[in-house]
């Protein structure tokens, strides 16, 4: 139990509990699992109200906001009249509770405000000394270990750590030491980042009739992206990302973020020019099949009168020629500035070696073989080394499926094979009658392996079967795969799995 | 008479810009201490042109890239299908500073003239064999950008030829256990060489025993996988 609300505490359910405490005091209690981004998300609209009020703000966490006393000196009286009108503001406009703290730092005003008292200027260090040494789990992740022990020292008290040597903590317990006691004393770490407005700034685009060429898109785009641009330097920020949506006359859309070093209309569209061409590309490439699922929700006679000639056109002609290469075209485009920062954040930093030159050759190649020929890459969570690739096309937003972090029961251990494949094979026994995998183990010794060119080869040395279920909890995920390593006789090892009846070589080890 | 024509000419045509670059070449590229002894000078030469053949060669071209990388040179891999992220990892590579080019085989030639302008570490499967011209024209450019260039196909004009003749993987013990490592035997103008690649940490490491036959049946297999 991480929060409960006011009746819930009132019936008796305090923090710490678990679920089956909760449910002895108060069987009607209904709990959530905690989503930390859902409470951010959740927080963050609410507290929307502040923007209003004052014109420096923090979110320091889900239910924690930090305001600087400075920033309401112009507005209000005195400081008991401020916390009050912000107090009130903020909870008729969301019905939570709030409770107010004025100290001399952050930590100590978070400290102050589970007490919602006032500390007076120059006492935050007196204030500081008497509070128990746990409070410094404000400081984060790997805190708990370092409270435990400060516990064990003896230093019981935030005042008998700040006592101690500034220098000796640090040599002692490097740079989390160091912050610790600097909370502990009250020294301020750094100068909180202020909220920034959270007015999202995008410029939309709607197009007349739909266009499948690039070069119009691009021109338009020119204009859009110098509109956006400007929006963003009048608010004295650069962006650094951007986020380019394409809608097609189906209603299909297109989302990437570029990730754009001089980032200007050119640039901007050059990346949508990419985009697009790589997107109605693949689109073309599925074939009439797919292609004719588009128009049912088209609009217009141009996706109709167009979609005649795309189904005659044999589905493995990519059409260079952009003008009948796809029966639906683009008729929306947005762009989204995805990162703000200011000016200082982007500028390059000296100790990157020629990543100037880098980004130029690169940028080049996506220019001549489209954004998805340069990858660069990145580990996600997985079993199987096809699983964990995430090969992100150069100066693009990487956006893992799953989560490096979770445990991965049965993933394989080092050494991995070299290249990925997926490759249907035939397993065969002794008696050249296909092996089958059970999650006990194989049913009879591998053999023989064949190839889909015809070429059988003899394996040599086999491992243990190993199998993975996953997701039996919903069919739509479940995965049941059996993996088995073998070197054939030609001295190659290859990971192979079977899945559905079929063995694949999913690896091999060149 | 000045030298100043003849010392242009040199560093223009061969790369020497200084009298001991004449002697010594540039500096190699540091590798891993067990793939050192295949080098004819202890590391990956730059501005020439590496061969290195045979199984195993696509780990052993990433294991030898591995220390560049974390130097914060850039590499490029070239025609190498997809490589699985992970094994690179554990061969060492700076994720950070690798590139996998997905082109279309046929034009790796002009891929390859883009990435020379400043790249550091290129490792190329060639989708063809250059004619000699074009050989003629990719040797100089190597030299003259001072690149390290490792093709996983033999090409005449190379300096250094790794051919890995033997590779031997154990571990596996015919359904009870798993790949450990791979026991590789490699010849090089420096002599036959034999290492660990990749070894049970998945990094290339020493041979166990100095014969192969013993080396493998001196590891004992205590887990089984079942």
């Amino acid at each position: 139990m991480v929060a409960a609300n006011a009746p819930a505490r009132a019936a008796g359910i305090a923090l710490g509990n678990n679920k089956r405490a909760v449910g002895y005091r108060c069987p009607e209690a209904h709990v959530v699992a905690w989503d930390e981004e859902a409470d951010n998300r959740h927080f963050s609209a609410g507290v929307g109200a502040l923007e209003e009020l004052v014109a420096r703000f923090t979110l320091l966490s889900p239910g924690t906001l930090a305001i600087p006393l400075d920033s309401l000196k112009h507005g209000y009286a005195d400081e008991p009249s401020a916390v009050e009108a912000l107090i009130s503001a903020l909870v008729s406009a969301t019905g939570w509770e709030f409770f107010p703290g004025i100290a001399g730092t952050v930590f100590a005003a978070v400290l102050a405000a589970g007490q919602a008292r006032r500390v007076e200027p120059g006492e935050t260090a007196e204030f500081l000394a008497v509070q128990p040494v746990s409070t410094l789990e404000y400081a984060g992740a790997g805190a708990t270990e370092l409270i435990d022990t400060f516990t064990q020292l003896g230093l019981r008290t935030l005042g008998d750590l700040a006592a101690l040597d500034a220098r000796d903590v640090n040599s002692r317990f490097g740079a989390l030491g160091k912050r610790a006691h600097d909370l502990a004393t009250g020294v301020e770490w750094t100068p909180l980042s202020d909220h920034v407005r959270e007015e999202r700034l995008n410029v939309e685009l709607g197009l007349d009739t739909p266009t499948t060429r690039s070069d119009t898109l691009g021109f338009l785009t020119r204009q859009l992206a110098a509109e956006l641009l400007t929006a963003v330097r009048s608010r004295g920020l650069v962006c650094t990302q951007i986020t380019i949506e394409l809608i097609a006359v189906s209603g299909q859309s297109s989302k990437r973020t570029w990730r754009i070093e001089d980032m200007n209309e050119n640039t901007i569209a050059d990346r949508l020019r990419w985009q697009a061409e790589g997107w109605l590309a693949g689109a073309t490439r599925q074939g009439p099949a797919a292609a004719r699922t588009g128009p049912q929700t088209g609009s217009g006679p141009q996706a109709q009168a167009g979609s005649a000639p795309q189904i005659g056109t044999a589905p493995d002609d990519p059409g260079p020629d952009p003008e009948d290469f796809s029966e639906e075209g683009i008729i929306a485009v947005g762009l989204v500035a995805a990162e703000l920062t200011t000016p200082i954040g982007a500028t390059r930093s000296l100790f990157d070696e020629n990543t100037g030159q880098v980004t130029h050759t690169l940028e080049r190649l996506q220019g001549l073989f489209g954004p998805d020929s340069v990858l660069v890459p990145g580990l996600q969570g997985g079993w199987d080394p096809a699983e964990t690739n995430l090969w992100t096309p150069w100066q693009q937003a990487a956006s893992p499926v799953r989560s490096p972090g979770a445990p991965w029961p049965g993933a394989l251990h080092a050494p991995r094979p070299t290249t990925v494949e997926h490759l249907p094979v035939d397993v065969l026994a002794a008696g050249g009658r296909p092996v089958g995998a059970r999650p006990a183990g194989l049913e009879s010794a591998p053999y023989a392996i064949r190839f889909p060119t015809g070429t059988t080869e003899e394996i040599a040395d086999y491992s243990g079967s190993w199998p993975v279920e996953s997701g039996w909890w919903d069919p739509a995920k479940a995965i049941y795969r059996t993996r088995l390593q073998v070197v054939t006789g030609s001295g190659q090892a290859l990971l192979l799995s079977k899945e559905n009846g079929q063995w694949y070589i999913t690896g091999r080890y060149r | 008479m000045s030298a100043v024509p003849l010392v242009e000419q040199l560093s223009r045509e061969m790369g020497i810009s200084t009298a001991a670059a004449l002697f010594d070449g540039l500096a190699p590229r540091t590798v891993d201490p067990v793939l050192a002894p295949m080098f004819r000078r202890g590391g990956l030469p730059r501005g020439e042109i590496v061969t290195l053949t045979g199984g195993q060669s696509l780990s052993c071209a990433l294991a030898t890239i591995a220390v560049a990388t974390q130097e914060q040179k850039w590499c490029a891999g070239i025609g190498l299908g997809e490589p699985a992220v992970s094994s690179i990892a554990d061969l060492g590579v700076d994720l950070d500073h690798f590139v996998n080019l997905v082109t279309p085989a046929e034009d790796w030639l002009r891929v390859v003239s883009i990435l020379i302008e400043s790249f550091d570490v290129l490792v190329v499967d060639p989708g063809f064999l250059p004619s000699a011209g074009e050989r003629a024209r990719l040797l100089a450019k190597v030299r003259e950008r001072k690149i390290s260039f490792i093709s996983l196909t033999s090409m005449p004009g190379s300096t250094e030829q790794i051919e890995i003749t033997d590779t031997q993987w154990s571990g596996t013990e015919r359904g009870h256990g798993r790949l450990r490592s791979c026991l590789v035997q490699a010849r090089s103008q420096t002599g036959v060489h034999r290492f660990l690649l990749p070894g049970p940490e998945g990094t290339p490491a020493e041979a166990p025993a100095p014969t192969p036959a013993e080396g493998i049946s001196e590891r004992p297999v205590i887990r089984s996988v079942s």
